[in-house]
């Protein structure tokens, strides 16, 4: 007998698009089963996808409120001595503000010892204070009237005064129509203006504001700034925050406080982090509950279809042709639950979204650096179906590597899992435990991993 | 075909070649599978192994299908020894030189006839089209030739083994093995389905019949019994040569 040792070239190969058609062929045939085990990593899928897209829609919301406020706006004020005694701003210092490069409007107010009231018969000051000021504040603040105008070159010299918004609604004035006045030290000025609410200058909402000259001429008072505020280049609002304070105050840095309004409004969208972050836990265990789903049911689908391992087996598959197929079968279904699930998360997003009437990402200007996270965020997750396979394709690899349990012609059909006899080749589903381990270790790694990503 | 001029030249190219086979499987007690087989299969031969249940011809099949490796011993297919192969090479020999009939048929239910048979040849890595050719060449072989669109739900059981019998011939394999390939049908229909092998191996195809049926074997040229594991009968009536009438050795006597 003459036996050539060399192998012939002999090759079993199988086309991509075969493999393609073959790997999705199990999922064809049937389709209830496909169906019901796509919708449970489709839910998985939907509620991560709802939740980080609904946080995040409402954290942009707010964001773009705020930028739609503006971030580059500033506020100085006096900070405490060496004493402990509240310091002084210099009166030069809107001036020396001004004069910074970047700075582009710069307003005053001065805070006057003195209250104001509905009429001069009361001496309810209703926690109300007097601010003397100067026109261009309305343009600084980016301010709204509800009512009348702000203060201008004339009416800055003469008494009469601007109510801001809970002034106005403490003072009981919501309107011009009659004439208005109020009384500052018994002396009577005439409302010309309501402002709108300032999110970011509350202090202003409970102010009545006067010009500086009317104040110096019907008050006595002496000017000296309680507070500044300042808009600047948005590219350069750090830039000029850090040298302020030696602007002020050259002497004395440290008695001065440099603050911007906006941080406290971007410090509340951090808020709801920790809840989103246990919403986000539940919607990986449904994530997961997904895959062991995707995972049970191609363990049943492997030990069911041995017949068929056995017959590709023996149409010349080689391992990896079956390890391909049923990856590529798990892998098509997570696909497909994952799209059914994106979808169904992001529909959900967006309908809260309109619900909630936030503002839409076509809301926002088309440069807002922030637009991108409007949109509810389509969390790329790694479909978990690759790794819930990975267990199924293992109890398929170790059914192909023992061809004479999973060949058709052998006729037994004992033993739920294939167990491999003698020569050492059913390697593969040595440790079904590892395989369980290995999985859903690999499968937190890649989830922890797209969430943080 | 009828080349019976010359039988004392007749090329005996062995397609396979078992030396001194042996499985055995471990357990309480061990089991001998297969003891000691050897035996020599030459192209175009038309042979029936036939044994009684648990004589060991089912681990005789999954080795000579290379399903199986031998504990002791050597076999070879078309002069390559088996035990050089690995996974892929074999996988590589299943897919192009061996060609498989199942008692069960093992077709897939939700494919055609056609895309059944063209599943043959999906392991060669030959495209759609031309697989498609071929499976309808082989299943007009069969006399299935319009039955191409019948999913196997809806073809009896004759014409699934017919379609089954396409499937292992479509790549023109060397050899052919049917796993008792009438033991699922009625007699009439076992009857043309032995008469299509017959029939297929006059055209030259190299055919092991494994089967338990003695009736089924007598009509075969060749037959080799199993017993125990053991070979206990290799009878060849007639030329060695396929299925031919017995009227040119009856021209030598």
């Amino acid at each position: 007998m003459t036996i050539t040792p060399l192998a012939p070239k002999w090759r079993s190969k199988l086309l991509a698009a075969d493999a393609l058609a073959t790997g999705t062929q199990g999922l064809r045939g049937r389709k209830g089963r496909t169906f019901m085990t796509a919708i449970g990593i489709a839910i998985g899928i939907a509620s991560m996808v709802a939740v980080i897209g609904i946080s995040s829609s409402s954290k942009a919301d707010l964001i773009a409120e705020i930028d739609k406020l503006g971030t580059n706006l500033l506020q100085i004020q006096p900070g405490n001595d060496l004493a402990g005694n509240t310091a002084k701003l210099p009166v030069e210092a809107p001036a020396m503000v001004r004069r910074i490069g970047p700075v582009e409007q710069a307003s005053s107010v001065s805070r006057l010892n003195a209250g104001v009231q509905r009429n001069q018969y009361t001496d309810d000051s209703n926690g109300l204070d007097v601010y003397a000021t100067e026109p261009h504040l309305f343009d600084t603040l980016d301010g709204q009237l509800d009512e009348g105008r702000f203060l201008d070159a004339q009416t800055a010299t003469v008494p009469t005064v601007v109510l801001g918004s809970v002034a106005a609604e403490r003072l009981g004035i919501d309107a011009l129509v009659g004439g208005p006045v109020v009384s500052i030290a018994g002396r009577r000025f005439a409302v010309i203006g309501i402002l709108e609410a300032l999110p970011l200058n509350p202090d202003i909402d409970r102010a009545v504001l006067i010009g500086n000259t009317a104040a110096e001429r019907y008050l006595g008072a002496e000017i000296v700034p309680t507070a500044i505020y300042l808009r600047t280049n948005p590219e350069l609002v750090e830039d000029v925050r850090r040298i302020l304070a030696r602007t002020v105050k050259p002497a004395d840095p440290n008695e001065v406080m440099v603050s911007r309004p906006s941080d406290a409004l971007e410090a509340r969208a951090q808020v709801d982090q920790n809840l989103q972050n246990l919403l986000l836990g539940l919607g990986a265990v449904a994530l997961l509950v997904g895959g062991v789903g995707i995972a049970n049911v191609m363990i049943i689908s492997v030990l069911e279809r041995r017949g068929e391992i056995g017959l590709r087996r023996a149409l010349g598959a080689k391992r990896t042709h079956i390890a391909t197929q049923f990856i590529l079968e798990s892998a098509s279904l997570a696909t497909l639950g994952g799209v059914i699930g994106t979808a169904l998360g992001a529909t959900v997003t967006v309908v809260y979204a309109r619900q909630q009437d936030w503002l839409q990402p076509e809301d926002l200007p088309p440069e807002s650096p922030r637009r991108s996270h409007s949109a509810p965020s389509p969390v790329s997750i790694p479909p978990p179906g690759p790794l819930a396979s990975t267990l199924p394709t293992q109890y398929a690899r170790a059914d192909a590597t023992c061809p004479r349990r999973t060949c058709p012609m052998s006729r037994r059909q004992d033993g739920l899992l294939p167990r491999c006899s003698g020569n050492g080749r059913g390697r593969a589903h040595g440790s079904p435990l590892a395989c369980v381990i290995g999985s859903t270790t690999l499968f937190w790694i890649r989830a922890a991993m797209s969430l943080y990503a | 075909m009828a080349n019976a001029e010359a039988p004392a030249t007749a090329p005996s190219r062995a397609v396979l070649e078992l030396t001194g086979v042996s499985k055995h499987y471990s357990g309480s007690p061990p089991v001998r599978a297969l003891d000691d087989v050897t035996l020599s299969v030459d192209a175009g031969e038309l042979v029936a192994i036939v044994g009684a249940s648990g004589s060991g011809k089912s681990t005789l099949l999954n080795i000579i299908g290379t399903l199986d490796r031998p504990t002791e011993g050597q076999i070879a297919i078309e002069q390559t020894a088996v035990a050089t192969l690995s996974d892929a090479g074999l996988a590589g020999l299943r897919s192009r030189r061996i060609g498989f009939v199942f008692q069960q048929f093992h077709l897939l239910e939700a494919a055609t006839a056609l895309d059944n048979v063209a599943t043959g040849l999906i392991y060669q890595g030959i495209r759609r089209g031309r697989r498609r050719a071929m499976a309808k060449e082989a299943l007009d072989r069969v006399g299935l030739g319009h039955r191409l669109d019948h999913k196997p739900p809806k073809l009896s059981g004759g014409e699934r083994q017919r379609v089954a019998i396409a499937r292992a011939i479509v790549g023109d394999p060397a050899i052919v093995l049917a796993d008792e390939p009438t033991g699922n049908l009625d007699s009439r229909t076992s009857a043309d389905i032995v008469d299509l092998l017959i029939r297929l191996n006059r055209d030259g195809s190299t055919i092991i019949i494994i089967t338990h049926d003695q009736e089924l074997a007598a009509s075969l040229p060749r037959r080799v019994t199993l017993n125990d594991g053991r070979v206990v009968g290799d009878d060849t009536h007639g030329a060695h040569l396929p299925y031919q009438t017995p009227e040119p050795t009856g021209a030598a006597l």
